[in-house]
């Protein structure tokens, strides 16, 4: 058995042949890498500049360096046990640079740092520990790759990162057994010369492979442009989206550059689990090869030999694939910027795409229906019009204006706002918000009905908007900025959780008879809507109706990825009944399948997203699902018509909490 | 092959009409203003044959300077160039009147082929089409879903009533207007809307084309529709409530 010793040991001469040769390796290894890494560094920076990248504030990139490189909390976060064993490796790595220079340094007989030595001896003990680490970090990395195999790395084993895994592995074996053996030893010098020669044999390797994330994607991270799915204004008159390689902007390029192939964004994407084209890592390595191949100046379009024309159709724009990515890519821009190149042009034939641009240009509403549909809601849900008195402007979307569950939830949240003593009033005159054309990538509708929207806001002097659809909330807030300055909006289950302590709490105590034999007093607030706030609760309702009730929620992609709402729901749903979790929920909820304007296009191939996640909540033998976006509740609503009378009930958090109050006699 | 297409600008088709303070007209500020529709399909029969056979596609309209976005919206879609006779008084002109002004404005172009939608969505007389066929002396078919070009001049299908269509031969030039729902019409887009900033749009007033502007039909009075929908609920059992609609249907009614 060898002794522990505490010290590494290290050779202390090296001869003039060893020190020439060791200059060599070097001088070759590092000519292998720059001259491989040359290429690619060059590709990303003859990509057209990012017109809108602004490094400040530079905070935020700061904290998102920390967190997720420094910390590596996201890759942590998402995947425990393999997240650890990167982590390991990564941190092992950052203690071995200064290793590594010493290293290297010492061969040429100028080695700065002691192993005897105060602080040399106490670094090195702590690289071992980081070491030791990180060998078991790379083993179970190995591991999984090789042995488990998540159908997520790929079907095809990939010996090149085997390889890296055993240079890894054995660049921490020989430090450590170092500590097992005396400067002197003959063992110590063998030691010396197979961990330089693993290095220099790693490096060269790095940038053609997907390892080259070691060297770019702290960059990427750090300059990436930060929000969720922020889409870059179009840039000149020339400009119409991701056509081709000149379109690729230097973040595209760093971005598709820096892919370590895991497939998290394919293991958490709705389309590509539902058997459709759309493969999020393909079309990331799909740019890859054709950076690779044409390069940034070349004119050869982007969709067609490199990525399949339709894939980037089918994304439902849920951003479980931008959520996730470890290394910075913006999926969503990519996805939507190439969807613009194809709108922006006419190159995109599609049927229903164009029926729904056309009722946008000529018309209000994404369902092309004509605006008096929305009048006569509005006058028969006696709702009233937004004057600039109020303090809310109830903003009804598509939805709530034309779609007959969406009226039914704007009705019972009017009440809930009656309730409360809410002033609100409703546009006279409302066009579509722009989702689904921004999503599409039709910048020119998308521009014409922010503008006109944003106008009719001042004109009425909006100050707050309060919305049931989420998708509204987000184009709203975040889209429209790109033509002037949206008021103040929030989502309807931010105002309900502001008010929890005013809601009714519906107990679960005994069963009620029935909803229409809650007949009582009517309440004078409820009976218009210009009512003074209150100035104390209104008393509780001993209403029941949440008696063994379970509500399964579902999170809706704009609300939890797009918005970080995910507390606030559950706290309203928490008032009405008893909540229990989906399989897949939080910041992991799987899309209903209606986003990105897909749920104005034709039938979906392969299996349907809506069915898939409308089965999987079900699963949870709640009594009823709970929504808080009009389009999830559209699509389960036709997912569980299949399923009739067994279906559990369909609510939104809106009609979940109106159930509650007290009842107005006919 | 030389197309013009004559088009005109409507009211959006969700504007709230409201009747202007003389009862004669609509009261025109704070509307939004659109392609009449049959008129963009006419537009899409123009620029598919221009796809298949080649020329040039000139829209020519005639309207007050808020045409201009429509204008824009037809050379976005695909036309080459414009033709806008500037007349602030469209209103107060008849079929005859406008014709008049389009005629002028076609006859230096020597067109291969005249088409106009149907009807426009404000007025609905279905009458400036053909009166243009008229005063250019050309032959002309009215309720057009689909041309098709021949040695000689054009095939074209025309709709009748309960779902029969006729087929009608016509020489060169010819006026033809046509019937919305024949084509599936081309979304804008913002490669077209910034391309036809660059295209012509030639601007003529209505007095340059000396034309006689003095209506033969004068509209008196608009007025919105009466709402006039009443809901009688009939009690009763079945029975009852089935005597007395039949009742109702016969003598207040008198549809039996």
């Amino acid at each position: 058995m060898l002794p522990l010793t505490a010290t590494m040991a290290e050779p202390q001469h090296f001869s003039l042949v060893e020190k020439l040769l060791l200059v060599l390796l070097v001088a070759a290894s590092a000519a292998g890498f720059w001259l491989r890494f040359r290429v690619v560094l060059g590709k990303i920076l003859q990509s057209k500049p990012d017109a809108s990248f602004r490094l400040f504030p530079i905070g935020r990139r700061i904290l998102d360096f920390l967190w997720e490189v420094v910390l590596q909390a996201k890759v942590i976060r998402q995947r425990p046990l393999p997240g650890l064993a990167h982590a390991l490796v990564f941190w092992g790595f950052c203690a071995f640079v200064l290793v590594t220079l010493n290293h290297f340094a010492s061969g040429l007989g100028l080695g700065f740092l002691s192993p005897a030595g105060r602080f040399g001896r106490f670094y090195f003990d702590c690289a071992a520990v980081f070491a030791l680490a990180c060998a078991v970090g790379i083993l179970g990395l190995f591991i999984r790759r090789f042995l488990i195999r998540p159908k997520w790395l790929g079907e095809k084993l990939s010996y090149q990162s085997g390889f890296i895994a055993f240079l890894i592995f054995l660049l921490m074996v020989t430090y450590l057994a170092a500590f097992f053996f005396t400067d002197s030893d003959p063992a110590t010098r063998i030691l010396w010369w197979v961990h330089t020669l693993a290095l220099l044999t790693f490096l060269p390797i790095i940038p053609h492979t997907k390892h080259l994330h070691l060297v770019l994607s702290p960059a990427t991270v750090f300059l990436s442009r930060g929000g969720f799915s922020q889409i870059p204004p179009l840039a000149g008159d020339e400009d119409f989206g991701l056509i081709a390689g000149t379109d690729l902007t230097r973040l595209v390029s760093l971005q598709a550059f820096s892919c370590v192939e895991c497939g998290r964004c394919t293991e958490h994407c709705p389309t590509a689990n539902t058997g459709k084209l759309l493969n999020p890592k393909e079309i990331i390595l799909g740019l890859r090869g054709y950076l690779n191949d044409l390069g940034p100046a070349s004119e050869e379009p982007l969709l067609g030999k490199y990525n399949p024309q339709e894939a980037p159709f089918q994304c439902t724009t849920c951003g479980a694939c931008e959520f996730q990515c470890p290394v910075g890519i913006e999926h969503l821009p990519i996805l939507i910027g190439l969807r613009r190149g194809a709108v922006n042009t006419g190159a995109w034939e599609d049927d229903y795409g164009a029926k729904l641009f056309l009722s946008l240009e000529r018309g209000s509403n994404a369902h092309g229906l004509p605006a008096s549909e929305r009048d006569k809601f509005i006058e028969k849900a006696a709702l009233p019009i937004f004057d600039g008195t109020q303090e809310y402007c109830l903003w009804l979307g598509c939805m709530g204006g034309y779609d007959p569950k969406g009226r039914e939830i704007i009705a019972d949240f009017a009440r809930v706002m009656n309730y409360l003593g809410t002033t609100f009033g409703v546009l006279r005159k409302e066009k579509c918000c722009g989702d689904p054309v921004r999503r599409l990538g039709n910048d020119l509708v998308f521009q014409q009905l922010a503008e006109s929207n944003l106008e009719a806001l001042t004109q009425t002097k909006t100050r707050k908007i309060v919305s049931i659809c989420p998708h509204c909330v987000r184009t709203i807030q975040e889209d429209w900025k790109e033509y002037g300055a949206p008021p103040t909006i929030e989502h309807h289950s931010e105002f309900l959780a502001r008010f929890a302590d005013k809601l009714p709490k519906q107990s679960r105590g005994n069963k009620p008879k029935s909803l229409a034999a809650n007949s009582r007093t009517r309440d004078p607030r409820e009976a218009g809507a210009n009512l003074p706030p209150l100035s104390e609760p209104l008393p509780q309702p001993p209403l029941s109706i949440g008696s063994d009730e379970t509500i399964v929620y579902h999170d809706p992609c704009y609300l939890g990825r797009y918005r970080n709402v995910y507390k606030k729901p559950r706290a309203v749903i928490a008032l009405t009944g008893q909540l229990i979790e989906a399989p897949r929920n939080h910041e992991r909820s799987f899309c209903c399948g209606a986003g990105g304007g897909l749920v104005f296009l034709g039938e979906e191939t392969g299996e349907r997203i809506g069915q898939v996640r409308a089965a999987e909540l079900v699963s949870t033998g709640a009594t009823t699902i709970g929504t808080a976006c009009p389009f999830c509740n559209s699509i389960f609503r036709d997912a569980l018509a299949e399923k009739g009378e067994a279906a559990p009930q369909l609510l939104d958090i809106a009609q979940l909490t109106a159930r509650g109050l007290p009842q107005i006699k006919a | 092959m030389k197309i013009i297409v004559a088009i005109k600008q409507v009211p959006e088709r969700d504007a709230q009409i409201r009747i202007d303070a003389a009862g004669k007209w609509i009261e025109e500020s704070g509307l939004q203003y659109a392609l009449n529709e049959s008129d963009a399909y006419a537009l899409e029969e123009a620029l598919q044959l221009k796809e298949k056979h080649g020329g040039e596609v000139v829209v020519l309209t005639a309207g007050p300077e808020r045409v201009g976005p429509t204008i824009r919206e037809a050379l976005a879609k695909g036309a080459d160039r414009a033709i806008h006779i500037d007349c602030a008084d469209l209103g107060s002109r008849d079929a005859l009147g406008v014709a008049r002004l389009l005629a002028a404005a076609v006859n230096p172009e020597n067109p291969d082929l005249i088409l106009t939608g149907l009807q426009s969505d404000d007025l609905g007389q279905g009458q400036t089409g053909v009166i243009l066929a008229e005063l250019l002396g050309l032959p002309h078919s009215s309720l057009i879903l689909h041309v098709e070009k021949t040695e000689t001049g054009f095939t074209v299908k025309r709709e009748l009533e309960e779902g029969w269509f006729q087929s009608i031969e016509l020489p060169t030039p010819a006026v033809l207007t046509i019937q919305s729902g024949g084509n599936k019409l081309r979304y804008a887009t913002l490669m077209g809307i910034k391309r036809a900033k660059t295209k012509e749009v030639r601007t003529v007033t209505a007095s340059d084309l000396t034309v006689d502007a003095a209506p033969v039909v004068v509209l008196e009075r608009v007025a919105l529709p009466q709402k006039q929908k009443s809901t009688q609920m009939l009690p009763g059992t079945p029975k009852e409530a089935a005597a007395a609609l039949v009742e109702k249907l016969k003598f207040e009614a008198r549809v039996l």
